[in-house]
């Protein structure tokens, strides 16, 4: 399987995928576990995801050429109430 | 016929107020002319058109408002508009200047009942008076609710509505575009709700106005620049495009028909998120989902963190219990081959096998021992008649036929004999083939792999099956074929020449012999050979 970053919601599709596989038990023992161990890496890999405990917040400003930049988002006080 | 009504109307009833300045635009108006023309009473053309000019002017100074129905509409490529207001009696030509069409809400249409509001004035070179239109507001409803009610049914037409074209949201995004006044509640309020929920998304803000002049057209175009540059920002799952409250007017922007159509062309999931619960926008009806406000926007567009976290601790929990059951599976079947034979006792095949030989040993003697029990009887009844009628050469003859069958007998003998043990070889071969010894081997092999990728209560498991294992290896080690001498078999040799002693008539008496035992060999002395079992 290719190692390329899975997003959170693909990672636990596939988890799902390894449940049904081991529970269906179309694959032998040895696989399960091969499995196993691939479904808890992706457990792990999406709760990684999950951790960044701090919200990312940048601003996007729009270049001449009509791309995008991000830049540093100050953030409002919050004194209104809506 | 509009013309003559109007200069009727002029000469007859405003005209006379109007002295004073009426000279001052003679005289400017018609330099031409002359004062004879005028003090004879006649005017031209031009003076006639000027005071009735200056007539209505002085009339209506005034900005007046006229309702009517629209008719002959018409908006010039120029973008001035043309239109005749009408009532059951009466037509006004109207004009409304490009500056003041371009700033219409809704769209004028023959049949609509309005009133407009301008001045009136004489365009000279037709002579016809017009109205100079600058305020067109439809009667009855206000302007911007029938922009509304107009761009909602040429939308709906359109299909921008539809179910169909509603796009899904993601069930776990990673990047966000909000769509806002960078100053805005709308915007704390999306903030804080994300970051309470789901904080590990990554929020970008697209910083634009949200009300008055252009910003309707920027929020359209930050809708079209995100769609265009999604990729090269790693990916957006979904935009909320919106405001906090205002009146009708604050929120317009999200009624324009360029913030509709932008929503409608994006790849991305739309979330609007305009003002509150009641207040529903053009742009509420195009997005994917509309939200009633921009803290429910927020909510729809992430998680629960804590809900998540759950869903993902389940998925683990059954991974695992779907492996712990199938490895405890995996045991159950090990114990069951340990079971099975030979595996349960290696020796029950072994000893079988030993029997069988045992019992064909045993035939082999008995039929032999008849056979020569026969040939003995035949040469016991033979041998009086070839003495008798024995001559020398006879004799000779039959001894050596005797010599020849005693041979043979022998060789025979000796060959099934080899035969049996090659077949007690072959058996045992076998039996390493089926091999108990290697099959435990391939299963402990097997045992210790899973052992080393399984938690500790299944470990421990396997090391106690693995343990079985080993001790029902030993036990087929200790009953091997190559223990047959321990067993009480020995091999007696001729002490010269190491011949094996297969057979009594291979001894003479007193002849010294080698006897190989399991553990080592002693010596000893051939003494009362007898064959009597053989040979009786």
């Amino acid at each position: 399987m290719t190692r390329k970053k899975l997003t959170f919601e693909e990672a636990l599709k596939q988890l799902e995928t390894i449940a049904e596989q081991i529970e269906r038990g179309t694959i032998g023992l040895e696989e399960s576990i091969d499995r196993y161990e691939e479904g808890m890496a992706l457990v792990k890999q999406c709760r990684d995801i999950l951790s960044k405990a701090e919200m990312k917040i940048q601003q996007l400003q729009q270049r001449a050429d009509g791309t995008l930049e991000t830049t540093n988002f100050k953030r409002p006080k919050e004194a209104r109430v809506e | 016929m509009n013309g003559s009504q109007a200069a009727q109307f002029l000469l007859f009833t405003p005209l006379p107020q109007m002295k004073p300045e009426n000279t001052k635009v003679e005289l400017s108006n018609s330099p031409k002319n002359g004062s004879a023309s005028a003090a004879s009473g006649i005017l031209t053309v031009s003076q006639l058109t000027a005071r009735i000019k200056h007539a209505i002017q002085s009339a209506f100074p005034a900005a007046v408002h006229v309702v009517g129905e629209i008719s002959n509409f018409k908006r010039h490529s120029s973008g001035h508009i043309y239109l005749t207001l009408k009532d059951q009696t009466s037509e006004l030509a109207g004009v409304m200047w490009r500056s003041e069409a371009a700033k219409l809400k809704f769209a004028p249409n023959d049949g609509l009942e309005v009133v407009a509001s301008g001045t009136v004035e004489v365009f000279e070179r037709t002579g016809r008076y017009q109205l100079y239109i600058r305020k067109l507001e439809p009667r009855g409803v206000g302007a911007l609710d029938l922009a509304f009610r107009q761009l909602r049914e040429k939308l709906q037409k359109e299909g921008y509505f539809d179910p169909r074209h509603k796009k899904p949201l993601p069930t776990f995004p990673q990047r966000i575009v909000l769509v806002t006044s960078p100053t805005g509640a709308a915007l704390a309020d999306i903030l804080r709700t994300i970051e309470r929920r789901y904080p590990c998304v990554h929020v970008l803000v697209y910083p634009v106005r949200v009300q008055g002049d252009g910003a309707a057209a920027e929020i359209a175009a930050a809708i079209r620049t995100v769609n265009a540059n999604a990729e090269q920002l790693g990916g957006i799952d979904v935009m909320i495009v919106g405001r906090g409250g205002g009146s009708l007017e604050d929120l317009w922007a999200f009624n324009e028909e360029t913030v509709a159509r932008a929503i409608f062309a994006s790849r991305i999931p739309i979330i609007s998120a305009v003002g509150h619960e009641v207040d529903v926008t053009i742009a509420d009806l195009v997005a994917d989902v509309r939200a009633a406000t921009p803290t429910a926007a927020a909510e729809l567009a992430v998680p629960v963190m804590d809900e998540v976290l759950d869903r993902l601790r389940s998925e683990e929990l059954r991974v695992w219990r779907a492996v712990r059951a199938k490895v405890e599976l995996g045991g159950t079947r090990i114990n069951g081959v340990l079971k099975r034979e030979p595996l349960r006792d290696g020796m029950a095949l072994v000893r079988r096998r030993e029997q069988l030989v045992d019992e064909w040993n045993s035939r082999a003697h008995q039929s032999l021992a008849r056979r020569f029990h026969a040939a003995r009887r035949v040469l016991d009844a033979v041998e009086p008649v070839v003495r008798r009628i024995a001559p020398h050469a006879y004799l000779l003859r039959t001894g050596v036929l005797l010599g020849d069958a005693d041979h043979a007998l022998r060789w025979a003998i000796s060959r099934r004999l080899t035969g049996y043990k090659t077949l007690v070889a072959d058996h045992h071969g076998r039996l390493d083939r089926v091999s108990p010894a290697n099959r435990v081997q391939r299963l402990a092999e097997q045992v210790a792999r899973l052992g080393a990728s399984l938690p500790a209560a299944l470990t421990q498991r396997m090391t106690l099956l693995n343990q079985r294992l080993s001790s029902q290896e030993a036990l087929l080690a200790a009953v091997s074929h190559q223990n047959v001498l321990a067993r009480g078999f020995s091999i007696t040799r001729l002490k010269k020449g190491r011949k094996i002693v297969r057979s009594v008539a291979e001894l003479t008496d007193r002849q010294r012999l080698v006897t190989q035992v399991s553990d080592g060999e002693f010596e000893s002395e051939a003494r009362n050979i007898e064959q009597m079992d053989l040979f009786e």
